[in-house]
């Protein structure tokens, strides 16, 4: 393993690369953070400057890909979508009441382009805060929640 | 040895004429007087010369006799090829002529005899169109390979008007056998019988409203069938049409025909067409069944019918013209939207809301005087319909009244025949409506096969030579082209080696443009050839080619997706390792990290909420994947600041090692790296050189050089 991982004691993470080089609080950033959030990850230092970029974390050492993952998750908040349970026409706009991988919430979208696919029946919808949310597999869903969801999408 | 059709006579009126030229003589034959010919003959030792001169839309024709002009044909501009042709062929001939006055003997044996054998009247434009022929006869042409399922939906048509016809014949009985007897009392009914109407005339309605159902769902089917071909192979067709076809055309105008008037023609077939089948069925069924039980009364209810039938015949010439300007006034609409939505920015900028609004209410009414227009029409017609089924209704009841007096009919007969009067105007009435909505789905079929009949004028089969990695040589040979009356290249030659750059400089509209879409081959050149690794280019399969050409254009346009989308867009089953190579390659790795979404953000029809630079890096990242031979930079760096500029440099210079490459630039920087620069003046190259050998001709480049460093140092200085 030509690089390492680890968490200090501030809970960042910490990057030293092949050549013994030590970056602490270093981010790592998705670079498929919707069609592949499992590979390609970028680390970057604190201006957005990238460091050094894994391909598969799955080749990392077990304590390396923890600590890798512990970064990941403080940062990337992409709840998936499980169900949705109604879609509600509001002044400007809908509001769709889902239960996420993250517990039940709702959220705001104003148009019907806040909803994109992303090829093989996957949908990302970003509501007016910015938050993604995604459904993996449209066709997967429920049908309840598929015949909600086809009257606004 | 070859010969040339003249157009038109001194006066520029349209006149035939034909200039034969043999192995000794040039001929001029003209029709003059009525069945007479005029003819003239030169020498052709006696020519001096033979000079097309061309004038925009006409071109004169110089025949020069010991010094002087001695005769002048015009032609028009189109003719002007073959004149080239014709021209030609003259010189050469007039060469091996000299030649054999000199030395004696005819310069070798190879002057050509090919003798072209086509009618020297017939005219040569292909035509564009195939004969059309009534559009909905086409269109029917066009559904019939789902004949199985046009069967199907024909014979439960007819099942179901037949089962339709069923009640009235019996309420006939029913009023007969069950009604009148009962009314009178002379004899007695069995109460069952009218149980036994009841369930017939209930079985009756069951089976009318199944068959009904199965005949709606067989044709629409078949309509959305319809549609969707018909959508699929105009796209299709469209996507093989030459970049001169959509110069010419109005994208609204296109995106209309392809959405609104196949929409029309799906509701033609699955609404109309079905009712008129069931209108005409039920007419002739009625008809047949009137007649069989009495010949009288179905002759006075059927009286009104030519009046309705000279009005139909009326009536459908004046819709269909309304129908196809009201279709043709929905395209300037869409035209309208897609030219002002797009360009918003513009709008707004010089302040022309009122304007667009005041255009696109010009247009709306345009779309509303027109279906005024034909609303007009049609609100006389339908009453007018109404008015004679009213008619033939009086008049069934008045000779029956008097059938049934003179017992010669029964009182069954007239409420049966009643019931068949009334389906039957009915049925006139929605055919009425037919007729409305057929001409409206002709006027739809017509332009869309419209598109359809355009033929591809680069059709990309032809080249059969199929070719996997081009070396990257290409060589123009002496190449013209011509657009229209204007000739915008007027003979290049040039030879490019592989992983030579070649930067074209030249004025606005010296057809530098022009010469990097022949390489493309965009358009095929007039006269001469483009030679690429020594393989004539028209011999290429022109997909192949492509897959070996990158393009990189000043406005880069990014498609609906996300950016690995449009990255990868050349390449679709690029890998993911792939696509950030590229993007890195191109410096576009870093941005895109800052995105949202980074490599999975979506960009829209232009490119979103990227800057112009950053999109110019998206399109370059887009070439370099395909890893193409040849490269073609046009105006690449000209839509963004220097400093973006410095940037796309550098991803410029990755993208340009090792391959052939053509760029444009009006920013002579871009051009840095390039091993020679070409100088186009008005469709010729005047210099070619180094950046140094040129500045030192102190020629064009030169002064372009000038002027620019002049603008630079005008905008570096503040006032």
């Amino acid at each position: 393993m030509s690089l390492d991982l680890q968490t200090n004691a501030a809970g960042q993470l910490v990057l030293i690369t092949a050549d013994g080089t030590r970056y602490e609080n270093v981010r790592p950033a998705r670079i498929f953070p919707l069609t592949d959030a499992d590979h390609w990850i970028a680390l970057q230092d604190a201006t957005g400057r990238e460091l050094a970029c894994i391909e598969d974390p799955s080749a990392l050492q077990d304590s390396q890909r923890a600590a890798l993952q512990t970064a990941l998750t403080k940062r990337a908040f992409v709840p998936v979508i499980q169900s949705i349970e109604r879609i509600t026409r509001a002044a400007d706009g809908y509001i769709w009441h889902v239960i996420t991988d993250r517990g039940p919430t709702t959220f705001h979208v104003e148009t019907d382009e806040a909803v994109q696919t992303l090829g093989s029946g996957r949908l990302v919808i970003i509501d007016d805060h910015n938050t993604r949310y995604l459904i993996p597999n449209a066709t997967a869903l429920d049908p309840d929640s598929k015949r909600r969801m086809e009257r606004y999408y | 040895m070859a010969r040339f059709l003249t157009d038109l006579d001194a006066s520029l009126h349209f006149h035939q004429g034909l200039i034969v030229l043999t192995d000794r003589r040039l001929l001029h034959v003209e029709p003059a007087q009525a069945e007479d010919l005029s003819f003239r003959s030169w020498r052709l030792a006696d020519i001096e010369d033979l000079v097309i001169d061309e004038l925009g839309a006409v071109a004169e024709l110089h025949l020069f006799q010991g010094g002087t002009q001695s005769h002048l044909w015009r032609v028009t501009s189109g003719r002007v090829r073959e004149a080239d042709g014709f021209l030609a062929k003259f010189k050469e001939l007039q060469r091996a002529h000299r030649h054999e006055v000199l030395h004696g003997h005819p310069l070798g044996s190879t002057t050509p005899k090919k003798v072209e054998d086509d009618d020297p009247f017939a005219s040569d434009e292909v035509a564009t169109t195939s004969p059309p022929g009534s559009p909905l006869w086409r269109l029917m042409k066009f559904c019939s390979q789902w004949h199985k399922l046009m069967a199907l939906g024909f014979s439960l048509a007819m099942l179901s008007t037949w089962s339709g016809l069923i009640a009235p014949w019996l309420t006939g009985d029913l009023v007969d056998n069950v009604l009148i007897p009962l009314q009178s009392a002379t004899e007695r009914v069995h109460v069952k019988h009218v149980y036994q109407f009841a369930l017939y005339l209930a079985g009756a309605a069951v089976l009318t409203w199944m068959l009904k159902w199965a005949t709606t769902y067989v044709v629409s089917r078949l309509a959305e069938r319809c549609a969707s071909h018909m959508r699929r192979s105009t796209f299709e067709h469209l996507q093989k049409l030459s970049l001169t076809y959509f110069n010419k055309k109005r994208t609204g105008d296109l995106i209309s025909r392809i959405g609104g008037d196949t929409d029309h023609i799906s509701l033609f077939i699955s609404v109309n067409f079905i009712d008129f089948l069931v209108d005409v069925l039920t007419i002739i069924f009625t008809a047949v069944i009137m007649f069989t039980v009495n010949p009288l009364l179905a002759f006075a209810a059927l009286g009104p019918l030519p009046i309705v039938g000279w009005l139909v015949q009326w009536v459908r010439g004046v819709l269909r013209g309304g129908f196809a300007a009201a279709s043709r006034a929905w395209s300037a609409m869409n035209s309208v939207l897609s030219d002002t939505i797009p360009g918003v920015r513009v709008v707004k900028a010089f302040a022309q809301e009122q304007r667009e609004i005041e255009r696109f209410r010009q247009t709306d009414k345009h779309i509303f005087d027109t279906n005024d227009r034909v609303n007009r029409t049609w609100s006389f017609f339908e009453p007018t319909i109404n008015f004679l089924s009213d008619v033939g209704l009086l008049v069934v009841w008045a000779v029956g009244a008097w059938c049934v007096a003179h017992d010669k009919a029964k009182v069954g007969d007239l409420t049966m025949f009643v019931l068949y009067v009334m389906k039957f105007y009915g049925r006139l009435d929605s055919m009425s409506r037919f007729m409305a909505s057929s001409q409206r789905a002709a006027a739809s079929a017509h332009r869309i096969f419209e598109i359809l009949d355009v033929k591809p004028d680069m059709p990309i089969t032809d080249g059969t030579l199929t070719v996997s990695r081009l070396r990257g040589e290409i060589e123009f040979k002496d190449v013209k082209f011509r657009h229209g009356s204007r000739q915008i290249i007027k003979g290049i030659s040039l030879k490019i080696e592989p992983g030579e750059m070649i930067g074209l400089v030249g004025p606005s509209g010296a057809g530098k443009t022009t010469l990097v879409n022949l390489a493309c081959r965009f358009f095929d050149v007039s006269e001469g050839a483009i030679l690429v690794d020594g393989i004539d280019l028209r011999e290429l399969n022109v997909m192949d080619y492509r897959r070996n050409l990158g393009l990189v254009l000043q406005e880069p346009y990014l498609f609906y997706g996300t950016i690995a989308e449009n990255i990868a867009y050349g390449k679709p089953d690029a890998t993911r390792a792939e696509i950030i190579a590229a993007a890195r390659a191109a410096r576009a790795h870093d941005f895109i990290m800052k995105q949202p979404d980074a490599y999975d953000s979506l960009v829209g029809e232009r490119g979103g909420q990227l800057s112009g630079g950053e999109r110019q890096r998206i399109s370059i990242a887009r070439a370099l994947l395909i890893n193409p031979a040849l490269l073609i930079l046009d105006e690449a760096t000209s839509s963004v600041d220097t400093e973006t500029e410095r940037e796309i440099q550098a991803a410029l210079d990755h993208l340009v090692k090792g391959r052939t490459t053509i760029a444009i630039a009006h920013r002579l920087g871009t051009l840095r790296r390039a091993n020679r620069l070409i100088v186009v003046e008005d469709g010729k190259i005047t210099e070619t050189g180094t950046h140094d050998g040129l500045l030192a001709h102190s020629g064009t480049y030169a002064r372009l050089h000038q002027a620019m460093i002049e603008v630079t140092h005008a905008t570096a200085t503040p006032l």
